[in-house]
């Protein structure tokens, strides 16, 4: 635990002394929102923005965690600072879990920024705990979206190779979640692969905590699934973040 | 106790032998070189003893730990200098170095940090980002990285590469006094005239050890070519390397007053080393 902070700390600490990476993931979430109000702005009236605007507001944050996590991990594994890391003492689960310190802390500041921007320029206002359970939707679909970067940076040699994994895990995303479609509306075979992407759950939580009123049991049932998915995904990166070979 | 002992020791990577069967033992408190082409083995042999390469077959032990098995036990102990920095960039040398202290949760921490900032000459540039520094700079971070929690064993892979004669001299100074300090050093290099640096010295190549010896006696191996100019004649004679071998041969002259010079020029270690490389079939 204390490792793992310390980690998170120098993870974060490289990123806010890399001030152009910071700076895009943050500036570039901020200009991908407001791209999506001009689109919203074009469509006839009483389109639904809400549906479209929020999910995708949490999916900016999903994409971004994913690639940057796994660029720098591939990134530490070429400059041989992760094998320094590991005969330096940090355990694998030190490692994971700093990981997800650092970009808990990066995501907590997107989700506020792409989140805050959203309700600001579609004028949408929603309760207190609808927030809160919002920013905590978003927030732990980005600690998925660390898992993945980490399990995609054990497959990549260098930082070009996490690049086919956007239309692999990313890009799906967008067409069998329920980003786009109702997944109700797809093809079965599609809606069971889209049942395999986290992007699914947080959606389900998001659409329906913006309807006017919400069911805590189908949110709280998708957070669990968001959990399971988190659980999962640590096991399997701990053990394919391999220390010797 | 023995620092390091490795026996049988192979790693094969698919079809590539890179270590083919390696036995050596190092005692505590000692400069021990290993001195090879690129491709030899080195950095797999150093990989290996600090538990992030697996060997094929084989036992290694530093410590008496076994550096996968007992890996906790161990990296308390060992220090390690990769061959490229491995370092944050962004970061400066100080946060680096503090970063790694971390890791072995050194007691006074930012007293120690101070510390080997000190001995390893980075007073001035502490607290700028790596990605200033010169390529020398960078692996003095790196050796203050390594030296960060005392480590009794002191893995330095290619230390001094591509780094300037002035400062090459200077981490040799560093090197043995911390070895004087009862820390043990094993040190890999290209270059071959750094084995005269070393206390004992192992030459590898392709995977092989093709010998271990202290450098005076790898010196000895060597032939001095021995000129000696009487009157307008001048003889030239190549023989051992041993002052006994060239008194002799000044004897066979009879060493007469008109002899009006002798000049010795011993092969360097590097000659001796690619010597012996060249001598081993391929
Ligand atoms: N991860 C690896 N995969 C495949 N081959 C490797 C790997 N690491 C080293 N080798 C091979 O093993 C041999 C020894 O390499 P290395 O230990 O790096 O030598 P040195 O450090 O002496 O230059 C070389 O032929 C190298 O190509
Ligand atoms: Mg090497």
């Amino acid at each position: 635990m204390k490792h793992s902070l310390v980690i998170g700390q120098r993870v974060l600490r490289e990123l806010s002394k890399d001030k152009r990476l910071f700076g895009l993931s943050i500036v570039g979430p901020f200009i991908l929102i407001y791209f999506l109000k001009i689109f919203i702005d074009s469509m006839p009236p009483y389109f639904p923005a809400a549906r479209y605007a929020v999910p995708f507001a949490a999916f900016i944050v999903h994409f971004f965690s994913f690639i940057l996590c796994g660029i720098v991990l591939v990134q530490e594994r070429t400059a041989g600072t992760l094998e320094r890391m590991f005969i330096a003492g940090f355990s694998r689960t030190a490692i994971i879990g700093g990981y997800v310190f650092g970009y808990f802390g990066l995501a907590t500041l997107q989700a506020t920024v792409v989140l805050g921007e959203t309700l600001w320029l579609l004028d949408l206002d929603y309760g207190g705990t609808t927030l809160l359970l919002l920013f905590v939707t978003i927030v732990m679909l980005s600690i998925v979206s660390v898992m993945l970067g980490i399990l995609a940076s054990t497959f990549a040699r260098h930082a070009g190779h996490i690049l086919p994994f956007i239309p692999l895990v990313m890009i799906p995303s967008i067409f069998l979640s329920g980003l786009l479609i109702d997944p109700e509306q797809l093809p079965t075979w599609a809606e069971w692969i889209g049942m395999l992407l986290p992007f699914r759950y947080a959606n389900n939580i998001i659409q329906e905590l913006i309807g006017s009123t919400f069911e805590a049991s189908v949110v709280y049932r998708n957070l669990l699934m968001l959990a399971g998915y988190i659980c999962a995904l640590l096991i399997i990166a701990s053990r394919t973040l391999k220390e010797a070979d | 106790m023995n620092a390091i002992s490795i026996t049988g020791l192979v790693k094969s990577y698919g079809k590539v032998a890179a270590l083919r069967g390696i036995d050596l033992t190092v005692p505590q408190g000692t400069i021990y070189g290993v001195v090879g082409p690129n491709g030899a083995g080195k950095t797999t042999l150093i990989k290996t003893l600090v538990g992030v390469v697996r060997p094929t077959s084989g036992t290694a032990r530093v410590l008496e730990l076994d550096p996968l098995n007992d890996k906790w036990a161990l990296r308390k102990q060992i220090g390690y200098m990769p061959q490229d920095a491995a370092l944050y960039e962004t970061l400066s040398a100080r946060d680096n170095i503090t970063f790694l202290g971390r890791a072995q949760s050194v007691e006074d921490l930012d007293q120690k940090v101070s510390e080997v900032i000190a001995f390893t000459e980075l007073v001035s540039r502490a607290r700028d980002p790596i990605h200033t520094f010169s390529g020398g700079m960078k692996k003095r971070v790196s050796l203050a990285c390594a030296l960060i929690h005392q480590p009794k064993v002191l893995f330095l892979d290619e230390p001094t590469a591509a780094v300037d004669p002035q400062l090459r001299a200077r981490s040799w100074e560093l090197f043995r006094k911390l070895a004087q300090g009862g820390t043990t050093l094993f040190i890999s290099t290209h270059l071959m005239d750094e084995a005269a640096l070393c206390d004992k010295v192992t030459i590898l190549n392709q995977g092989k050890i093709l010998l271990v010896d202290s450098p005076r006696d790898i010196l000895k191996r060597g032939k001095t070519r021995l000129s000696v100019t009487s009157r307008d004649q001048c003889s030239q004679a190549e023989i051992e390397s041993t002052p006994e071998a060239i008194a002799q041969k000044l004897h066979e002259f009879g060493l007469p007053n008109d002899i009006s010079s002798v000049e010795v020029e011993p092969s360097t270690l590097e000659e001796i080393v690619l010597e012996i490389i060249r001598e081993e079939p391929q």
